[in-house]
């Protein structure tokens, strides 16, 4: 679906190269779960999600992000084939985790701001948009088996 | 609709942008452009030569209304009305763009920012920001 070029590919490694998973995967759940509150409906088993502070200290939202960003890590090495590599998890967030698929979407928006937080003036526009195009094709790898 | 703390955050936001307008209007732009060519249909003179004058120009110019949204937080409704009246009239941007910007907005806001850039002032801003865009598209139809 989505044609990654030579500088996308290029944007999008050398970036990622630099990024903590352990750090960002936290911050970028925490983020998610803060300014968009109804995403927390996916995670009531995670215990206190009661204030922004509470939620990016929570030990399980920083395991739970670590775990996301590692299989997106995994992706960046197959940008080619997105679909194939997040088929079994499509299925996965739609037979037994009933995500809404928007939810992939407001999630890699965070992971981009978190990226421009991380990167500053690096996190040129068009770094922007090769990973926004990335995300883009995830979130849409990730709903492609659902039914 | 908006806390007190929610307030507070967003005043603390603009604190930083105020007298960089320009600069921050532009990015904005270039981002918008950049990361969302479909968007460029909306400035056609604009988008064609990317002229740098003409995006301070016409980012100081959105950053502005940004700024007086942040002064009549209380009462956007009033203070966006003619702002309104232009999108719903003679822009007539299609509802679905102004998450676009608004991400670009963020990203703009975190760049600049980073670490000072708190989970707290990016959820007050996304909230925020939204309701600016509702307002501007409240009389469409």
């Amino acid at each position: 679906m989505s044609n990654f070029t030579a500088e996308d590919k290029a944007a999008i490694t050398s970036l990622w190269a630099k990024v903590n998973v352990e750090d960002a995967g936290g911050e970028t759940l925490g983020r998610l779960l803060v300014v968009y509150p109804w995403t927390q409906r996916f995670f009531d088993s995670f215990g206190s999600l009661s204030s922004p502070s509470a939620i990016m200290g929570n030990p399980k939202v920083k395991a739970h992000g670590v775990k996301v960003l590692t299989s997106l890590g995994e992706a960046i090495k197959n940008l080619d084939d997105l679909k194939g590599t997040f088929g079994q998890l499509s299925e996965l967030h739609c037979d037994k985790l009933h995500v809404d698929p928007e939810n992939f979407r407001l999630l890699g928006n965070v992971l981009v701001t978190v990226l421009a937080v991380l990167h500053g003036k690096e996190f040129t526009p068009e770094v922007q948009a090769s990973w926004q195009k990335m995300v883009a094709g995830v979130a849409s790898a990730l709903g492609s088996r659902y039914h | 609709m908006l806390s007190a703390q929610e307030r507070a955050q967003i005043a603390q936001v603009w604190d930083l942008i105020a007298g960089h307008e320009a600069q921050f209007g532009a990015e904005l732009l270039l981002r918008l452009f950049t990361v969302y060519p479909s968007t460029k249909g909306y400035f056609p003179h604009l988008s064609a030569c990317q002229d740098a004058a003409q995006l301070l120009s016409h980012g100081q110019r959105m950053l502005a209304a940004v700024g007086a949204a942040v002064q009549h937080m209380d009462n956007l409704r009033a203070a966006l009305s003619p702002l309104a009246d232009l999108h719903a009239l003679v822009l007539r941007v299609d509802p679905a763009n102004f998450p676009l910007l608004i991400q670009c907005f963020q990203v703009v806001l975190a760049s600049h920012l980073q670490d000072e850039y708190t989970v707290e002032m990016q959820a007050a801003w996304d909230k925020f920001l939204t309701g600016v865009a509702v307002v501007l598209t409240e009389k469409y139809r």
